[in-house]
């Protein structure tokens, strides 16, 4: 091929004729020879495929001016066609012998002396881009059919960020018309904010990508929509790259998710941040070493009797109240959280102790306006324990606990109080905390030690039972009193515990005096029983003891005192009546201290009361007029008695006289040790046979 | 050839019109990459890297593509930094047009029909923003817009003062064509039409070129309509012909209101664009 064109002057006349009798009666290609001619251009030859395309014959076609065969062409136009120094194409059309015009390709080669020209007629090539074209457009039409049919609004770029179609459901979605939005009119449709973002991704996409984002569509009614918008690349070949967007609206998928956020995080009755919300506020702000927040608990006094006076549907009302009102006082910058219960925290950033207590003042205040429930007029009250950050706190939930601790100062100050934590009493309950601590460790450990008091009988002036009495001697404390520790059990969660151990402890040390002592043993002990113990659990454990150490029931009794028996009458009636069941004996302790009703007491399956100390003293002083009273009422009743704090022997003299069953007191006997008692009991117990 | 002078024109030169085509190609010589970049960027397998490598080493070129692809018509504010990047958010047959610009110096004013880029900018935002109504890519419609006139800007060339006459002697796009035909034998824009197929530029480009007078003929539709808002944009006291009719019927006057206000606002910085200043 190359040696052919290197020796183009140089073609063998064989091989020239043989190319232009393939060229003359080839029908697939159309050729003629053009020659100038005077002023005009006339065909001078044709070939059959011209023939067949132009359907003249070819003596019409010979001498046939060229402008004739391409009407269309204007006045100068046919030079620009049959130049002289160069080939030339056009797309043109040629008028056939029937008149029609076909469109073809025309592509004209001067040969040198630039007076003859080859014409070549490209109508089949023309055809088959007519056909390609066709084909594309038909692709364009269903894509676009499809896209214009779709739900999913659609985006179409030709170029960057301009569009070139855009879907009826992105129009529905923006509220606007589609010719508004081709080109960069959609821009206008982006939330500002969200603008660049947008841009970054479409550059992605037009690079190649298949990316999403996040962005905000504005309508044209103003309503914000969100939406993810997808990207994918798109690339026309010979034309350069645009972009495929589709839209997905996820405004209210979002709305719900919030709404279950804030359901996670807000009481329902109030709609205020409850407190798991309040502790990942109270940590976002906690910068240890710093100041600055401050906390305040709240707590509303006598909310209970609200509650069981009105009903609960009251009790909530007065709970929204409060909740709005504690809105309605703080800074817009305050939280207000629902704590639990009739429990509220305030936390406020930026203030010193005094802002916060001034702020807590006006809480209270706030509160305190009256407000009708349920027909009643009710002035809510609340203790508020107030909290500043200082340096010693190390963890943000530090602060709440303080708050909380100083809210309890507060309430044990007398209701509607404010009080703030100080550096002694966050010690004070630091120390309680630890002491709780060992206390729990004591317990566990067996560590409490039981002393046992000799109770004697008035006439005989035998010891007849002795009372359990749990001491604590805490290794760096030294002795610590059951005023101090029964209280912290209590408050604590550990009175079950500790009164298990009593109980317990009480049974197995009857049972080794027996073993020891035999017939001389004590023949009874009394234990305590905390009010906190007095549920339906407290027969079934008596049992158990009993059972474990193989004792009989009447071994035992069992001291409640009459606060406790107060606190819920019917209940413990209940527990009573199962407990003498059981086979216990039962005393009322501290009698005459609570306000107890003597028709209850009736009712009670009691056998005996504990005359309270401190009625005993009172004889001292020469008024012995409760203590007659209590011991005359048990009399009556069929009751036994025992006269506690015995201190002298007048006080012996007198309480014999009064009529007292049985004694009880430190100049009678200390309490003891579990082995010193046996001992005790055989010297002492034997005068009693 | 039968011309009919006017009064006032002095005769017609010995005109031909073969040696303004035979000019280009000397440009071609020495805009090397201007002409290279208008022949390769058609092609299906050219890539935006391709192009991009040739762009690179016209500087004034490439300075302009970025800017154009920089400009408020594209939306990309500024986002575009790569040369290869600008290439494709404008698209290649942009990067051609643009290339045909420079190869046959559009870009320099001093050579050209009193406000040309004025008027060429007006009918380039035009075409694009009307031409999803009829049908057509708004890309090719700007390039078309941005090339219509390059056959003006031929015949101006080879007679400044003979041009300059018709222009001052017919204020109508159509006028002016007919007093082109009679002076050239060829009307501008038919011109264009073969200047831009000769380059292998695609059919819609240069099929409406040759449309455009005939009011009957919807391929010139387009063009027509464009010329339409470009003149009542540029042209001082210009008498409107009614868009329903210059548009085949595809438009109605409240159509255009918005399409005279985008053309407004994006002539100017379209023009720096192309003329990189």
């Amino acid at each position: 091929m190359t040696a052919v064109i290197a020796s183009d002057d140089h073609v063998p006349p064989e091989i020239v004729s043989s190319v232009f009798y393939s060229a003359s009666v080839s029908d697939s290609m159309a050729l003629l020879v053009a020659e100038t001619s005077g002023r005009t251009q006339r065909v001078t030859w044709a070939n059959e495929g011209a023939v067949q395309l132009l359907g003249y014959g070819l003596a019409d076609l010979s001498a046939m001016p060229v402008e004739q065969l391409f009407p269309t062409l204007g006045g100068g136009e046919l030079k620009l066609m049959l130049r002289r120094e160069r080939s030339a194409q056009r797309t043109l059309q040629v008028r056939t012998a029937s008149g029609a015009l076909v469109e073809v390709g025309v592509l004209t080669t001067p040969s040198p002396g630039g007076h003859r020209w080859t014409v070549l007629l490209r109508a089949t090539a023309n055809e088959h881009e007519r056909a390609l074209r066709a084909t594309a457009d038909a692709h364009e039409r269903r894509f676009s059919a499809l896209t214009e049919r779709s739900p999913v609004p659609t985006l179409l770029s030709e170029q960057g960020m301009r569009l070139a179609h855009v879907n009826d459901a992105f129009c529905a979605l923006v509220g606007r018309g589609a010719e508004q939005m081709l080109g960069t009119g959609w821009i206008d449709t982006i939330h500002p904010d969200d603008l660049d973002a947008v841009i970054e991704h479409v550059s992605a996409a037009l690079e190649g990508g298949e990316v999403e984002v996040q962005a905000r569509l504005i309508r044209n009614d103003g309503v914000v929509r969100t939406t993810i918008v997808r990207f994918a690349h798109l690339f026309t070949p010979g034309v350069g790259a645009g972009f495929v967007g589709t839209i997905e609206d996820i405004t209210e998928r979002l709305a719900f998710e919030a709404q279950l956020a804030h359901q996670a995080n807000h009481d329902p009755l109030t709609g205020l941040p409850n407190r798991t919300l309040l502790a990942r506020y109270v940590a976002e702000r906690f910068r240890p070493g710093s100041g600055g927040l401050a906390c305040l608990f709240l707590d509303l006094d006598n909310f209970k009797v609200v509650n069981d006076s009105l009903g609960h549907t009251s009790g909530d009302e007065l709970l929204v109240e409060v909740a709005d009102r504690l809105r309605a006082t703080v800074r817009p910058a305050d939280l207000v959280a629902r704590f639990g219960g009739d429990e509220f925290v305030v936390v406020c950033e930026q203030v010193g102790e005094d802002d916060a207590v001034a702020l807590a003042e006006r809480i209270t205040e706030a509160l305190s306006r009256p407000l009708r429930l349920g027909g009643v007029d009710v002035r809510p009250h609340a203790s508020v324990g107030v909290t500043v950050q200082t340096s010693e706190h190390v963890a943000p939930e530090e602060l709440i606990r303080d708050c909380d601790i100083a809210m309890y100062q507060a309430k044990a100050g007398g209701k509607g109080r404010i009080t703030v934590l100080d550096q002694e009493a966050r010690a004070q309950a630091r120390d309680k905390l630890r002491l709780v601590t060992e206390l729990r460790d004591a317990i566990d450990n067996r560590d409490l030690e039981l002393l046992y008091q000799p109770i004697f009988d008035t006439v005989t002036r035998t010891p007849v039972a002795v009372e359990s009495l749990a001491r604590w001697e805490h290794p760096q404390r030294g002795a610590i009193s059951p005023t101090v520790f029964v209280p912290l059990a209590e408050e604590s969660g550990l009175i079950g515990g500790l009164g298990m151990f009593v109980l317990d402890e009480t049974c197995r040390q009857l049972a080794e005096w027996d073993r020891l002592a035999g017939s001389s043993a004590p023949p009874r002990a009394n234990v305590n029983v905390s009010a906190l113990q007095l549920d339906g659990n407290l027969p079934d454990r008596v049992r158990d003891a009993l059972e474990r150490h193989r004792l009989s029931p009447a071994r035992i009794s069992i001291e409640i005192t009459e606060s406790a028996l107060m606190k819920d009458p019917a209940s413990a009636q209940q527990v009573l009546h199962e407990l003498r069941e059981v086979g216990v004996e039962l005393a009322i302790d501290d009698f005459g201290t609570g306000y107890s009703s003597l028709a209850y007491l009736r009712h009670l399956p009691v056998q005996c009361l504990k005359v309270d100390r401190s009625f005993v003293a009172e004889l001292a002083d020469g008024h012995g007029e409760i203590a007659s009273a209590v011991i005359a009422l048990a009399r009556n009743l069929n009751l036994c008695t025992v006269a506690e704090g015995v201190e002298s022997p007048e006080q012996v003299e007198e309480l014999s006289r009064l009529g007292a069953t049985y004694l009880q007191g430190f100049s009678l006997a200390e309490p003891m040790t579990g082995g010193h008692a046996a001992a005790w009991f055989a010297v002492h117990g034997g005068t009693a046979s | 050839m039968t011309v009919t002078p006017f009064p006032d024109l002095a005769p017609a030169p010995v005109f031909d019109i073969e040696t303004i085509l035979a000019g280009i190609d000397t440009m071609a010589v020495q805009k090397p990459v201007a002409a290279q970049l208008v022949s390769v960027a058609n092609a299906e397998e050219t890539s935006a890297k391709e192009l991009a490598r040739i762009l690179a080493s016209d500087v004034a070129l490439a300075g302009r593509v970025m800017k154009l692809a920089n400009s408020a018509y594209f939306g990309m504010r500024g986002r575009v930094t790569s040369l290869q990047f600008a290439v494709t958010v404008v698209g290649f047959t942009t990067v051609r047009t643009m290339a045909t610009v420079a190869l046959t110096e559009l870009d320099d004013e001093s050579r050209l029909p009193e406000n040309f880029w004025d008027l060429t900018t007006h009918l380039a935002l035009a075409a694009s923003s009307l031409a999803p109504r009829f049908g057509e890519r708004p890309q090719d419609a700007l390039c078309l817009g941005l090339l219509a006139q390059l056959g003006a800007a031929l015949l101006f060339h080879d007679d400044p003062e003979g041009y300059a006459a018709i222009e001052a002697a017919e204020p109508t796009f159509a006028g002016r064509r007919a007093a082109e035909t009679r002076r050239y034998g060829i009307n501008s824009l038919r011109l264009t039409a073969v200047a831009l197929e000769q380059w292998g530029f695609p059919a819609p480009m240069v099929v409406p070129l040759k449309h455009v007078d005939d009011y009957r003929a919807p391929e010139g539709a387009l063009l027509r309509s464009s010329f339409e808002i470009a003149a009542r944009l540029t042209t001082e006291g210009y008498e409107r012909v009614p868009i329903v009719r210059v548009s085949c019927g595809q438009l109605r006057e409240d159509d255009v209101v918005p399409v005279l206000d985008v053309v407004r606002s994006d002539a100017a910085e379209l023009r720096r664009a192309m003329l990189g200043d």
